[in-house]
């Protein structure tokens, strides 16, 4: 088991116990009659947290990718189950029915795909268990062969992509299919309440304990002795030692996929009985889980199971503590346990994880910077004229969705700053756009600011808040740091937008006034003179058209400047940027600077395109759908934010099918979610890249065609020539 | 006529389409040790690599025991012909202990641990080590260890002689010749030091810039000496 050396997991171990003791002891002090209670109302929870920690580990030792799917994955195959026993159909995931065209044309319905397909009544637990739990197998070995064996060698930014994807195509799937609602599962453990050290408590958490307990030891014993996992640890480490020794590092990761997913979905239907089943779940605790997971060091799953559990009980002891104590100010200490228990296990664990000793590393997508050239100019002058008469002159619905694209743009340009030319993935975006939106709010219409005033101010906070939580990237990288961003969005969430306060809530809503320039209102609802007069009105358009607009000219020139530059010698090798003389952690934090700035600007222009809002907007979903929409759009380019602002939810391409073509609305993450999986896997440079390349294929054919050599620009760089 | 256990027929071997080992015949015979020479570029590694499935052969033929290796796919099939490389970089998994290192050995079966040490009794006392805490020498010794206790038709060492001392790769290149004297394996040797090499070769191939320049028994080799060294420096100096 590579435990790294032993001194180090008996520290994490330690740590552990000490935290769980520590607030034990202060939980005791509140009431002593219920010593034992949180332990074991905390059993529950903490066997889910470590169930689903001890499947993260099996999919990072089987392919090195810390899964974000792998919540979904469970909740969808607990649905499964759910479905079987209910009322014996089996759900067929949303397909594009290939005649829907022929039927949109001429309007007439020619045949449906089935949405459910029958198996009789309702299923018994054995037959349901089997035929969920085939489906996860199912679902391991697409994962597997379709998805991450293509992304073997490609950088971690893809994996995370994809994983993400996995996890809004399979949710999106399950409220296509279920809805939104509840659903609540039959017991399989016997759920009588027992008398256990006085305290009268369900026995299925104690099932469950010992269930998790038998899988953390039989995964430990097949780790570490079998020549299986002898050979898939050794896979892990190098693929090509084990190739030539003759194991096949390709099945044993798809076994271990398999596992995995397996291990999801036995876990979601024996924890559903216990919790109910609501489709994200499963994907709400998997940061605990991660936590724990890393905790573990993605290898140890004695370690994760523990720290799992561990968390699981610190949750209840919290709730105790702060049901107990009233008079204790509400700081939110309970919400934001996962992101400290991340941010401990990055100090412990400060060192990288073990990372696959992949044959060849892929590359990022390339960023482009395009020439400046007169068509060049000429065409973006257009595009920003086209944006101001939609903006302005253009039906209503189709004004709100031109808003909605710019912000998108605006959102998509803070992660092109960060993840396209830093490399970093930051997975708590739209948690610094709601400090944004929430600090216009309290500076604006709270304390009466005006509008230029009140907007910088906002943006400030949004950046500071945007610097302290990247201060871990200094230490971190690639997919841990994505997973401490995750976790920092979590806490900025549950601290700030959920409760009332300075930043907080006003009540149960937050507002703000909309933005005034020299006694103009630029509102969506102010009076405007051009256009119609409907909400929104062109005022509003302008006024986001412009930020855009000055957006996207200040990130094409950062690419340009001295900065951009050192920002992608970052990205390519941080040693090596470090021996050139760049100063690497000014440039992180710089960079991370920079792009919480316009996160906070896209939030709060959502807060004045809105007047009244709530935190729901800004939580950690809302942040991995932004990063999908610009990996999607181009994660590197301008432009590629650009086409993601179109792409973006109720944006202008939306609205535009909707109108024009089919109402894809309902459909919308889940189709996002499939074709990111796609792009991760087979376009990493999303849709601008790609058809930026087509458009050179033409040109340097054109110029073939009249004996002129391809134009230099367009030419493969030196560096793709050298890694084909 | 008897079968040569490897014998390889204009192999053209290369990267993306580029030849980089050009036109080559090879064999090896049972108990027979051979070594590839060369200056660096040459194309020796490539050429074990080819022959273990992990660069793909652009055209020619491989044929183990008289069977023709098909060109595979998947490079961790060529195992199952008997073949076991060591790699340049020894191919010792950090992460694991010398005993995990030396189970690794076999895909399927029991491994007999004992014949690793029995080689090299220095592992014994290593044997709860991980991997990556061994010395150069040791590691070179557990790769060489693990690649005897698997037992192969045919062994290839790449470089075993890469950053270890002199006085460590003395002591270990004799044990090459002693795996094909008592195991019966053939053994393809790819080495820097010349002398060292065909010591305990039987016979020797010379590659520069991918083309067979020379090749003959060990005793040849060392005994027109000029030859072999003008083959390192370029053909050109051979005319002079």
């Amino acid at each position: 088991m590579t435990l790294g050396d032993r001194s180090r997991a008996e520290t994490v171990a330690l740590f552990g116990l000490g935290a769980v003791l520590l607030v034990w002891i202060i939980g005791a002090l509140v009431d002593s009659s219920v010593y034992f209670q949180p332990i074991l109302f905390g059993l529950g929870t903490g066997a889910i947290i470590a169930a689903i920690a001890l499947g993260l580990v099996v999919a990072y030792r089987a392919s090195g990718v810390i899964n974000f799917g792998h919540g979904a994955i469970a909740t969808y195959i607990t649905y499964v189950y759910v479905s079987l026993t209910d009322t014996g159909e089996y759900p067929v995931p949303p397909l594009p029915n290939p005649v829907a065209p022929i039927e949109a044309i001429f309007n007439v319905e020619i045949f449906d795909l089935p949405t459910m397909i029958d198996l009789g009544d309702a299923m018994g637990t054995g037959m349901a268990v089997i035929i969920s739990l085939a489906t996860a197998a199912l679902l391991g070995l697409i994962a597997h062969y379709a998805i991450f064996r293509p992304l073997r060698y490609a950088p971690v930014l893809a994996k995370v992509v994809a994983s993400v994807g996995i996890m809004l195509f399979l949710q999106a799937a399950v409220v296509l299919r279920f809805g939104a609602r509840a659903k609540s599962a039959d017991p399989i453990f016997p759920n009588d309440p027992v008398d256990f050290l006085g305290v009268r408590v369900n026995q299925d958490r104690f099932w469950l304990l010992g269930t998790v307990a038998v899988v953390t030891l039989v995964l430990w014993l097949l780790f570490r002795y079998t020549r299986f996992g002898i050979a898939t640890r050794a896979s892990a480490e190098n693929e090509r030692f084990t190739t030539l020794l003759g194991f096949n590092a390709d099945y044993q990761a798809g076994v271990s996929w398999v596992l995995s997913t397996v291990l999801a979905g036995m876990m979601g239907i024996l924890v559903a009985p216990v919790t109910g089943v609501t489709p994200n779940l499963f994907t709400v605790l998997l940061i605990s889980s991660l936590a724990a997971a890393l905790l573990g060091k993605m290898s140890s799953f004695v370690v994760a199971a523990a720290a799992g559990m561990a968390l699981g009980i610190l949750d209840q002891q919290l709730f105790r503590i702060e049901f107990e104590w009233e008079w204790l100010p509400d700081i939110g200490i309970r919400r934001a346990l996962p992101f400290i228990a991340v941010a401990l296990a990055m100090v412990i664990r400060g060192e990288a994880l073990p990372s696959r000793g992949a044959v060849i590393a892929a590359r990022l997508p390339a960023a482009f910077a395009p020439r400046i050239t007169r068509w060049r100019v000429t065409g973006y002058v257009l595009l920003v004229a086209a944006s101001f008469v939609v903006s302005v002159f253009a039906p209503f619905q189709f004004r709100g969705a031109m808003v909605n694209s710019m912000i998108g743009v605006v959102f998509a340009l803070s992660l092109v700053v960060v993840t396209g030319y830093l490399g970093q993935i930051s997975l708590m975006q739209m948690a610094l756009a709601g400090i944004g939106a929430f600090a216009v709010g309290s500076f604006g219409t709270a304390a009466g600011m005006p509008m230029l005033i009140a907007m910088p101010l906002a943006l400030v906070c949004g950046v500071l808040f945007g610097l302290v939580a990247s201060l871990p990237s200094l230490r971190t990288r690639g997919a841990s740091l994505a997973v401490v961003t995750l976790a920092s969005g979590l806490a900025i969430e549950e601290i700030f937008f959920k409760r009332s306060g300075w930043f907080g809530l006003d009540r149960t809503n937050k507002s703000s006034d909309p933005p005034e320039i020299l006694g103009i209102e630029f509102g969506p609802s102010s009076d405007f003179f051009l256009g119609d007069g409907k909400i929104p009105t062109g005022g509003f358009g302008i006024f986001v058209l412009v930020i855009t607009v000055i957006s996207c000219v200040a990130v094409m020139r950062l690419r340009r400047s001295r900065l951009g530059e050192q920002m992608l010698a970052v990205r390519a090798n941080e040693r090596a940027a470090a021996a050139a003389g760049v100063n690497v952690a000014a440039i992180k934090l710089t960079a991370f600077g920079i792009s919480s700035l316009f996160a906070a600007l896209g939030g709060v222009l959502t807060a004045y395109k809105l007047g009244t809002y709530s935190g729901a907007l800004f939580g950690i979903f809302a942040s991995l759908t932004i990063l999908a929409f610009a990996y999607l759009g181009g994660i590197s380019t301008v432009g590629g934010a650009v086409t993601a602002g179109t792409l973006f939810t109720e944006g202008i391409g939306v609205v535009i099918t909707n109108e024009w073509f089919v109402d894809v609305g309902p459909y919308t993450a889940y189709v996002a979610g499939f074709f990111l999986i796609a792009t991760a896997v087979y376009n990493n440079e999303g849709i601008d890249g790609f058809q930026r390349k087509q458009f050179h294929h033409v040109v340097n054919w054109a110029r073939a065609k009249r004996g002129l050599g391809p134009l230099d620009e367009l030419a493969p760089t030196a560096v793709e020539v050298a890694d084909v | 006529m008897s079968e040569h256990l490897l014998s390889i027929e204009g192999l053209h071997a290369g990267y993306d389409g580029v030849a980089v080992v050009r036109d080559l015949n090879l064999f090896v015979d049972a108990g027979e040790v051979v070594a590839l020479l060369g200056p660096n570029g040459a194309g020796k590694t490539t050429t074990l690599m080819t022959i273990s499935g992990m660069v793909q052969r652009l055209a020619g033929s491989v044929a183990i025991d008289g069977q023709t290796v098909p060109r595979l796919r998947q490079a961790h099939k060529v195992r199952r012909w008997g073949v076991l490389h060591v790699p340049e970089n020894r191919g010792i998994l950090f992460q694991l202990t010398v005993r995990e290192n030396l189970e690794l050995a076999k895909t399927s079966g029991k491994v007999d641990i004992d014949i690793a040490l029995e080689f090299f009794p220095a592992l014994g006392p290593l044997m709860n080590r991980k991997g990556g805490l061994l010395s150069g020498g040791e590691q070179q010794m557990l790769a060489l260890g693990r690649a005897i206790a698997a037992e192969p038709k045919l062994l290839m060492v790449d470089e075993m002689s890469l950053g270890l001392a002199p006085k460590i790769y003395e002591d270990l290149m004799p044990v090459v010749r002693r795996v094909a004297d008592e195991t019966n394996a053939g053994v393809l040797l790819v080495e820097q030091h010349v002398d060292l090499a065909l010591e305990v070769a039987d016979r020797g191939y010379v590659l520069s810039h991918g083309d067979l320049a020379l090749s003959g028994t060990a005793a040849e080799l060392l005994a027109d000496r000029h030859v072999l060294d003008a083959s390192y420096l370029g053909v050109e100096s051979l005319e002079d």
